[in-house]
């Protein structure tokens, strides 16, 4: 927008252009609308797509086949909207030149983000431990128990198998005759390797059963005792309809929120140790609330979406 | 530019901060409308308590309490209709978009309405992809049909007996070990 100033004396001049901001705000919010815009296409184009794929999907696992635990979600949107108020009340306190408090508050809110990535890190690595996750070319999710996965099962046992055929006799018996621990494992693969071998469909199903248990659609209950928990050093491929797909929009989803919320608390870690946070920065700190509130809001509908649907 | 000089007397344009028709107060006036020392502060807290039984409200379609497990269409629009209500009060109240002028319109609806296109262009090419699918490739895809005889397997071969730890899940995963 322009500003024209009148100049009496020299009215056959044109008139001088004074610029000034074309909407009502400082530069720094604007670039902080006009950067959440662009994350809100981002977001909205990645939450939109789980929507659409999870909903054309032929089938899509429940939370409790995948591991997912809604009580820990819920937690962590606890987390996120505590961690939203203490922005705003950081933002509050500078805004009145309390920069005591407004570093009490920042702190809080760097600890909240920390304790949200803590608790997604360990999501993560119940997830990574029961053998859900997306990989190239292939992860050991199978959608199928059909040959394919029967062969999948055997490629992993023989794996293990060359392990063990390189092991003195003696470290599969003890002196009594007994099989030792590695004697034990050896006799479980070759089991495994039987089990594996056969083109029987049921009894395909049964060894996804017997390696990863789902439980009943619609239980709220986790079902333990699969042998890639009980032997959790077999690591062998698991069966889970609809899993290739969950895996990748779960960590694609979460992996980008999280990294928002690094993001955030690199910002606040910055804000709490070199900046004063009086009333001279408050603009700072009411933006850099924006883009945490952002944050928020993303995790209101990932939340649902991803634990409760 | 303005010229630092010569003072001279400036009209202001339809659109310049101080006679935006949009902004009553000015650039900042809204922070007069809406912090009132302590009242601002119990703003927040009503919108966090606010929030928190809005949580508790979408929680509640996984207790067992909630009366429509049967009908998943009721208990998700449900969730949509509470985390929408989430995000308003967090828009409007902790993002201060109820106070500012009509110039978030500007920035946030283009947006959103992108947003909306993006999606609906999706649901012809990825939505339905299923229905072009080629026979060979639906026989690689696991079924409903799969899940259920795996589960009917589970149970029969993992019976459940402890209810206690129904939901340790994250602790039932044993660390993992190579050889």
């Amino acid at each position: 927008m322009a500003t024209v100033a009148h100049d009496a004396g020299h009215a056959h001049h044109p008139p001088k252009l004074i610029y000034q901001q074309a909407l009502p705000l400082n530069n720094g919010k604007l670039f902080m609308w006009l950067f959440l815009s662009t994350e809100i296409m981002f977001f909205a184009a990645l939450i939109g797509t789980y929507i659409v794929i999870r909903f054309g999907a032929v089938v899509w696992p429940s939370t409790h086949a995948v591991h997912l635990s809604e009580p820990i979600g819920a937690f962590n949107t606890f987390v996120l909207i505590c961690s939203s108020v203490t922005i705003v009340l950081c933002f509050e306190a500078a805004r009145v030149n309390n920069a005591a408090g407004a570093k009490v508050w920042m702190a809080l809110t760097l600890t909240l983000g920390c304790v949200f990535l803590g608790v997604k890190g360990y999501e993560y690595t119940a997830k990574f431990d029961h053998g859900i996750y997306p990989a190239y070319p292939r992860g050991p999710i199978y959608e199928r128990p059909d040959l394919y996965y029967g062969s999948g099962v055997r490629k992993r046992v023989q794996e293990h198998l060359l392990h063990y055929a390189k092991l003195p006799p003696e470290q599969l018996t003890d002196k009594g005759g007994k099989p030792t621990e590695d004697g034990e494992k050896l006799a479980i693969l070759n089991q495994l390797k039987d089990k594996a071998s056969t083109s029987d469909p049921t009894a395909l199903v049964n060894l996804a059963a017997e390696i990863y248990p789902l439980p009943p659609s619609g239980s709220h209950e986790h079902v333990h005792g699969g042998l890639n928990e009980t032997e959790s050093w077999l690591r062998l491929p698991i069966v889970i309809p609809g899993g290739n797909m969950w895996a990748s929009t779960y960590f694609l989803l979460t992996g980008f929120h999280a990294i928002h919320v690094l993001v955030g608390l690199i910002f606040f870690a910055i804000m709490l140790f070199t900046w004063k946070l009086d009333a001279t920065c408050h603009h700072g700190v009411e933006n850099l609330g924006l883009y945490w509130h952002f944050v928020d809001l993303v995790w209101i509908f990932l939340f649902p979406l991803l634990y409760l649907f | 530019m303005s010229d630092a000089h010569d003072p001279k007397p400036v009209v202001h344009l339809p659109g310049s901060p101080h006679a935006d028709p949009l902004v009553p107060n000015g650039e900042h006036g809204h922070h007069e409308a809406m912090h009132g020392g302590s009242h601002g502060i119990a703003k927040y807290v009503y919108v966090f308590v606010a929030l928190c039984l809005l949580t508790t409200c979408s929680f509640m379609t996984y207790s067992e309490a909630w009366p429509y497990h049967d009908r998943p269409a009721v208990g998700r629009s449900f969730m949509l209709i509470v985390s929408s209500a989430k995000a308003l009060l967090v828009i409007l109240f902790f993002m201060h978009l109820k106070y500012e002028a009509a110039w978030k319109w500007v920035l946030t609806v283009p947006a959103s309405v992108m947003s909306l296109f993006l999606l609906a262009a999706l649901i012809p090419d990825i939505g339905m992809r299923v229905r072009r699918y080629s026979e060979e490739r639906r026989e690689l895809l696991g079924t409903r049909t799969d899940a259920q005889r795996i589960e009917n397997a589970s149970a029969a071969l993992h019976p459940h007996e402890d209810h206690a730890d129904d939901h340790a899940d994250e602790h039932g995963a044993a660390p993992a070990h190579g050889h």
